[in-house]
C-alpha cells in the first residue's frame, strides 16, 4: 500500500515545541555542545568510549523529553543502505583497518572476503557513532526553532569577520534552506498525489526496475523544480521590495542571552569530551 | 437534477483520519464522516479551512486509505481491502487538486494530457480521440493547442489543460478540490459552465469542493457541510442555504442573493429564502415590489 506522508518519516529537522531543559538552553550552547561531542565521537575507536558516548547522548535525549522511538523512526528508510555499508566494512576492511596497539586476528578468510577482529570492531564502533550523531543532530533540530539556529550560526560565525566570513549571509542561506525543506516536501507530496491520481505508479516499479523508477522520477522532478524556482524568484522579489540589502546596519528583534546554566553545561560537556579523548580505554 | 436510483456510487461510513500518525505532531483531521453520493449527482462539500474536506475527497480515489472502523466503498470497491485494484479505481474516480497546473511536466500539451490514458494502457489508436475529447470538454481547441509548449501557456490555459489531463481518463466521478480558485473571473465562469455540461450532458457524477457559495449554488444539487472533521449538515442546496443561522455558526455563509432575501425577510418583507440565482432573485424582488 502506498503512503504519501513523507513527514512521518522525516524526523531530523522537525522542530517539536516543548519546555524541557534542552529546549530552554541557548541555541549557541546546543551548537557548542554538539561540536564538542562530535570531536570524541569521530576520533575515539574504543568500544567502551563509544558506548559511554551513546549513553551520554541518550541522556541528552531523556532530558529533552523527546521519545527515542521517534528519533529512531527517522532511520527506517535508510536501514537497507546502512546494512550494506556495515557488511562492506565487515568483509573488506579487514586488512586496511588497523587500530593502534591492536593484535590483528583473522576470523574468516575466503577469496576477497577478509574478516578480522579489527573490522568487527569497526562495524560496532560505526554503529555506535552513527547512533550518537543521529541523537545529537536530531536533538539540535528537534528542540531549536529555525530562528534560534539562524541567530546562533550568525553569532558563532561573527568572530571570523576579520577573515571576511559573511556571517549574516551564510546564516540567511541556512535559514532559507531549512525553511524550504518542509515546503518542498509538502509540494512533492501534492505532486505525487496528483500524478498518482492520473495513473502514474508511485513506488511500484520494483527495486531493480531502474528505467521505470527513473521515468517515475521525471513526472515529479520537473514540476517540483519549476515550482521551486518560482518560489525562489518570489522570495527574491519580496526581499527586494522590502529593501533587504544584507547585514549592514541591520538590527535584531531577538537577542540571545547565555545564562549560568548554559556556561555550566558547556563546561561539563567540554571536560567530558576532553576526558574521553585523553583517557586510554582498555578496549 | 439528482437521480437517486439504486446504490450509491460513493458510500462513506464513520471515517476517521489522523495526519502524522505515530509522531508527536499527530493531528486529528476526521472524526466521523458519513456521506452517500449517488450516480449522476452533483454534490458540493463546504466547510471552513481545516474542516477536513480535502482529506475526505482524497479517500475517494485511494490516495488515503480508510482505517478501522471507517469504511469507504466506491463503485462497489471496498477501499479498506489492501488488494483492491487502485489503478482501476483512479481511472473511475478523477481527482483534480487545488493548483492542478503544478502537475504538468511534458514539453507539449497534447503529450501531457495523454499521460494518464497512456498509463492506464489505452491503445495508441484511441489516445488521440480521447485527448481531443478532453481538450474540447475544457474549451481548448485540439488543433491549436495540442503542439503548444506546456510552459508557454497562460495560467488559465494551464488550469484547463490540467483538468483535461484528468478528464482524459474518462472517469465516472469527477472531484474538483478547490480547482477553480485563483483564476480570473471569466475563466472561472467558463470552467464552471463546462463542469455543469459534463454533469448534465455526459451524466458524470461531480463532487465539488469550494469556499465560494455562489459557485456552489450554480452547480450542485446536494451539499454536505463539514465542521471540525465531521459532517454536520446535509441536504439539497436550497435546504442548506435556507438555514443561514446554522451556516454562520460553522463560519460559513450563503450566496449573496440569498443573503439579500434573508435581510429582506428580517425587515418584514415576505421574501422567499430558497432563492439561489440572480434571475430567481430578480423575479422575487418584482413580486415583493408589486405586492
Amino acid at each position: 500500500m502506498e503512503d504519501f506522508e513523507f513527514l512521518r518519516n522525516v524526523t531530523i529537522g522537525q522542530y517539536l515545541p516543548g519546555d524541557s531543559f534542552v529546549h530552554r538552553l541557548d541555541p549557541r550552547t546546543k551548537m557548542t555542545v554538539m561540536i564538542l561531542m562530535v570531536l570524541p565521537i569521530t576520533f575515539t575507536l574504543s568500544y567502551l568510549a563509544n558506548l559511554l558516548l551513546v549513553l551520554v547522548c541518550l541522556g541528552f535525549v531523556a532530558l529533552s523529553g523527546i521519545s527515542v522511538k521517534y528519533i529512531l523512526s527517522g532511520v527506517k528508510p535508510a536501514l537497507g543502505m546502512i546494512t550494506i555499508l556495515a557488511l562492506m566494512q565487515l568483509f573488506f576492511y579487514g586488512d586496511t583497518y588497523v587500530p593502534a596497539n591492536m593484535q590483528i586476528v583473522t576470523l574468516f578468510h575466503w577469496g576477497i572476503f577478509h574478516v578480522t577482529n579489527g573490522s568487527v570492531q569497526l562495524v560496532f564502533v560505526s554503529i555506535m557513532r552513527f547512533l550518537s550523531l543521529l541523537f545529537l543532530a536530531s536533538l539540535l533540530t528537534n528542540t531549536t526553532t529555525t530562528t534560534g539556529l539562524t541567530h546562533a550560526t550568525e553569532d558563532m560565525l561573527r568572530p571570523f569577520a576579520f577573515l571576511k566570513v559573511p556571517a549574516h549571509e551564510l546564516s540567511l542561506v541556512l535559514t532559507i534552506a531549512l525553511r524550504f525543506v518542509p515546503i518542498l516536501a509538502e509540494q512533492l507530496e501534492t505532486i505525487m498525489k496528483a500524478q498518482a491520481s492520473r495513473g502514474a505508479d508511485m513506488g511500484s516499479g520494483g527495486k531493480l526496475q531502474f528505467i521505470q523508477t527513473t521515468r517515475q522520477v521525471v513526472v515529479l522532478v520537473v514540476p517540483l523544480f519549476i515550482n521551486a524556482f518560482q518560489r525562489a524568484e518570489d522570495l527574491v522579489l519580496a526581499m527586494e521590495s522590502r529593501c533587504y540589502t544584507g547585514s549592514a546596519g541591520r538590527t535584531r528583534l531577538v537577542h540571545l542571552h547565555m545564562t549560568r546554566t548554559d556556561l555550566l553545561t558547556i563546561f561539563v560537556v567540554a571536560v567530558f569530551a576532553v576526558g574521553i579523548l585523553i583517557v586510554p580505554f582498555p578496549v | 437534477m439528482a437521480v437517486e436510483n439504486g446504490a450509491p456510487i460513493i458510500k462513506v461510513n464513520n471515517l476517521h483520519h489522523n495526519y502524522l500518525r505515530g509522531t508527536p505532531l499527530e493531528v486529528v483531521a476526521l472524526k466521523g464522516v458519513d456521506m452517500e453520493i449517488f450516480p449522476g449527482e452533483a454534490v458540493g462539500i463546504i466547510g471552513r479551512a481545516g474542516a477536513g474536506k480535502s482529506t475526505v475527497v482524497q479517500h475517494f480515489n485511494g490516495l488515503i486509505r480508510p482505517r478501522e472502523p471507517g469504511k469507504v466503498i466506491v463503485d462497489g470497491l471496498d477501499l479498506s481491502d489492501p488488494t483492491v485494484n487502485i489503478k482501476e479505481l483512479r481511472q473511475r474516480v478523477g481527482l483534480v487538486f487545488q493548483y492542478p497546473e503544478d502537475q504538468l511536466f511534458e514539453r507539449l500539451l497534447g503529450d501531457d494530457i495523454a499521460f494518464g490514458p497512456r498509463k492506464m494502457g489505452v491503445p495508441f489508436a484511441e489516445l488521440r480521440p480521447r485527448v481531443q475529447w478532453a481538450m474540447e470538454m475544457v474549451g481548448l481547441d485540439f488543433e491549436t493547442f495540442k503542439d503548444r509548449y506546456t510552459f508557454s501557456l497562460s495560467g488559465g490555459e494551464k488550469r484547463k489543460a490540467a483538468i483535461a489531463g484528468v478528464l482524459a481518463l474518462k472517469p465516472k466521478v469527477l472531484i474538483l478540490d478547490e480547482s477553480t480558485s485563483g483564476v480570473d473571473p471569466r475563466s472561472r465562469k467558463d470552467l464552471l459552465g463546462r463542469i455543469r455540461c459534463l454533469h448534465e450532458e455526459h451524466g458524470m457524477t461531480v463532487i465539488f469542493v469550494s469556499p465560494n457559495m455562489e459557485d456552489m449554488a450554480g452547480l450542485v444539487n446536494k451539499i454536505f457541510v463539514m465542521a471540525d472533521g465531521r459532517t454536520v449538515m446535509s441536504g439539497s442546496t436550497r435546504e442548506i442555504f435556507a438555514q443561514r443561522e446554522q451556516l454562520l455558526e460553522y463560519g460559513l455563509g450563503v450566496p449573496q442573493v440569498t443573503e439579500v432575501m434573508h435581510e429582506l425577510k428580517a425587515r418584514g418583507y415576505s421574501a422567499n429564502l430558497s432563492v439561489l440565482s440572480v434571475e430567481e432573485a430578480e423575479a422575487e424582488l418584482w413580486k415583493i415590489l408589486s405586492s
